[in-house]
């Protein structure tokens, strides 16, 4: 189960490890993510998918252990030289994340403001830009608190990738969800991909997982336990892989 | 012996979680201080977050410090008045509340009035967007949660304590007048004349000087604990509550140790 390809990885992660107390959450990961392709990280509940798609941006630092963006080491990185690697990198959050004191416009202007010179015309019309990919050029002066959690997740996607990052991190986002909002958003994903997005998701949606993605990789005790495609894994013989697609056990 | 022995044990426990807490507020907070002091002078400067924050921090506390002070001015007048009237000291009464309130009571009771708003709304505003990734998210769209969070508020209470403790001075001092005036005949030129030309810079200067480390304390302390909040909405509750018993119990003790201090300087 090894990727066949000779393009230079977007992301490469070596020999992570990562401990909470005494429970070891990571324990030697070793992973690429090549341009374009759309990488699942697959596992049960505290399988620390969610703290390696963290460390991909720097919100976790491993142990020991590199994580190299375009070649760049970025695990020894200050939040101030982490911006750089922000800005090329988004990610989204579970429930959106979106600043409850702030407008969606407001929102979405945001990383506009902080990392742009744009004067505020051409920032309204990249908001509603970013907006339209979403389907929700219509929301601009709602708050947060006036979407649904479905919308909140789109108006979340549409901030993260206002900067038009290289690679887009999705943090279980159709997970709770109903199927219209969990089949928008699985567009994005693909629409965002046809574009040229590297995407990394998290999620436990075994349909989300065979509908989008190009590759899995299985985490199990700290380690990759198997990595391929969204078929190959669907495939495999691992009575501990087929145990958690089929429900089973964990 | 067991009910003793085990009473005796949960105290030790409680105790040492007790130390462990402020071991872990002190480094922590300390570590706060030193990233925002870094952080202060490096841009961006977000002077517009800074002026919001002046008015939700300070300009919208004025209601509760002028309640407070006006309380204030109207106990410590009649408590003085009929106290000292027994002695025939009823005419000391405008230099002690003016000087009482200049020295201790304006800016003590002016921020902690300010601990219990303006310091569990920080720890409860930073909490809950802690718990809902919103602090992450700062992050992870490459700006600085110290600068968009920390300094605006830090900034504006260390501007807005003082100035609200100016305003709580003159409206104790305003509320000592009218209970003087009202209740123990003492005609307003001579409460002003007595009260205002007995008091000396630096009973001005020691409660202003105390005022800006209680903004210090109180803005520090709640940003500290928002930040570190964990576990939910529960987790939110718990951050406000330390958040106020902490910066109450900072403000007093540093109270005391700036008055003896100051004392000290004023001797020499």
């Amino acid at each position: 189960m090894k990727r066949e390809s000779n393009n230079q990885a977007v992301l490469q992660i070596r020999g992570v490890t990562k401990h909470f107390g005494d429970k070891t959450v990571h324990d030697g990961i070793d992973l690429d993510v090549y341009p374009g392709e759309i990488l699942t990280l697959m596992g049960g509940s505290g399988s620390g998918k969610s703290v390696l798609l963290r460390s991909l941006i720097g919100l976790e630092k491993p142990d020991s252990g590199h994580i190299y963006f375009k070649g760049n080491d970025i695990v020894g990185l200050s939040e101030e030289n982490l911006v750089e690697v922000r800005k090329r990198i988004a990610y989204v959050f579970q429930y959106g994340a979106l600043f409850d004191s702030l407008t969606v416009k407001e929102n979405l202007a945001y990383p506009l403001r902080a990392h742009t010179t744009l004067s505020e015309e051409e920032i309204q019309k990249r908001v509603v830009e970013s907006l339209k990919k979403v389907g929700l050029e219509h929301s601009l002066n709602l708050l947060p608190s006036d979407l649904s959690g479905g919308m909140q997740r789109r108006v979340g996607v549409a901030r993260s990738i206002i900067l038009e990052p290289e690679v887009i991190l999705y943090d279980e986002p159709t997970t709770g969800l109903d199927p219209y909002n969990t089949k928008q958003i699985l567009n994005i994903i693909l629409q965002l991909k046809k574009q040229g997005a590297t995407t990394v998701l998290v999620t436990h949606d075994m349909h989300a997982i065979f509908t989008v993605t190009d590759r899995v990789a299985f985490l199990k005790d700290g380690k990759i336990r198997a990595l391929g495609t969204a078929q190959e894994i669907n495939s495999t013989k691992d009575p501990v892989i087929q145990g958690f697609i089929q429900g089973e056990s964990w | 012996m067991e009910l003793t022995k085990s009473f005796v044990g949960y105290l030790i426990l409680r105790t040492w979680k007790g130390i462990l807490h402020l071991f872990g507020f002190v480094g922590g907070a300390l570590a706060l201080i030193q990233s925002t002091i870094r952080s202060l002078f490096r841009p961006p400067f977000y002077f517009d977050l800074f002026v919001d924050q002046c008015y939700q921090l300070g300009i919208r506390s004025s209601s509760l410090v002028f309640i407070t002070a006006l309380s204030t001015g109207f106990v410590m007048a009649l408590q003085f008045g009929y106290g000292l009237e027994r002695f025939g000291g009823k005419l000391y009464v405008p230099k002690i509340v003016g000087m009482s309130i200049m020295r201790e009571l304006g800016p003590v009771l002016t921020c902690l009035m300010l601990a219990g708003r303006v310091g569990s709304g920080i720890a409860a505003e930073i909490g809950s967007m802690n718990v809902t990734q919103q602090i992450d998210a700062i992050r992870a769209l490459g700006t600085d949660p110290l600068k968009r969070i920390v300094i605006p508020r830090v900034l504006a209470m260390l501007l807005m304590a003082p100035l609200l403790t100016i305003f709580s001075d003159l409206v104790g001092i305003f509320g000592g007048m009218i209970i003087a005036v009202t209740e123990l005949d003492i005609t307003p030129d001579f409460y002003f004349y007595e009260g205002v030309t007995s008091l000396k810079l630096t009973d001005f200067s020691l409660g202003i000087t105390k005022t800006v480390l209680f903004g210090l304390l109180i803005s520090f302390t709640g940003c500290y604990y928002g930040l570190n909040t964990k576990g939910g909405t529960q987790g939110v509750g718990k951050a406000t509550n330390h958040a106020v018993v902490t910066s109450s119990i900072l403000i007093v003790i540093s109270d005391f140790v700036l008055t003896k201090l100051f004392w000290i300087f004023e001797k020499s």
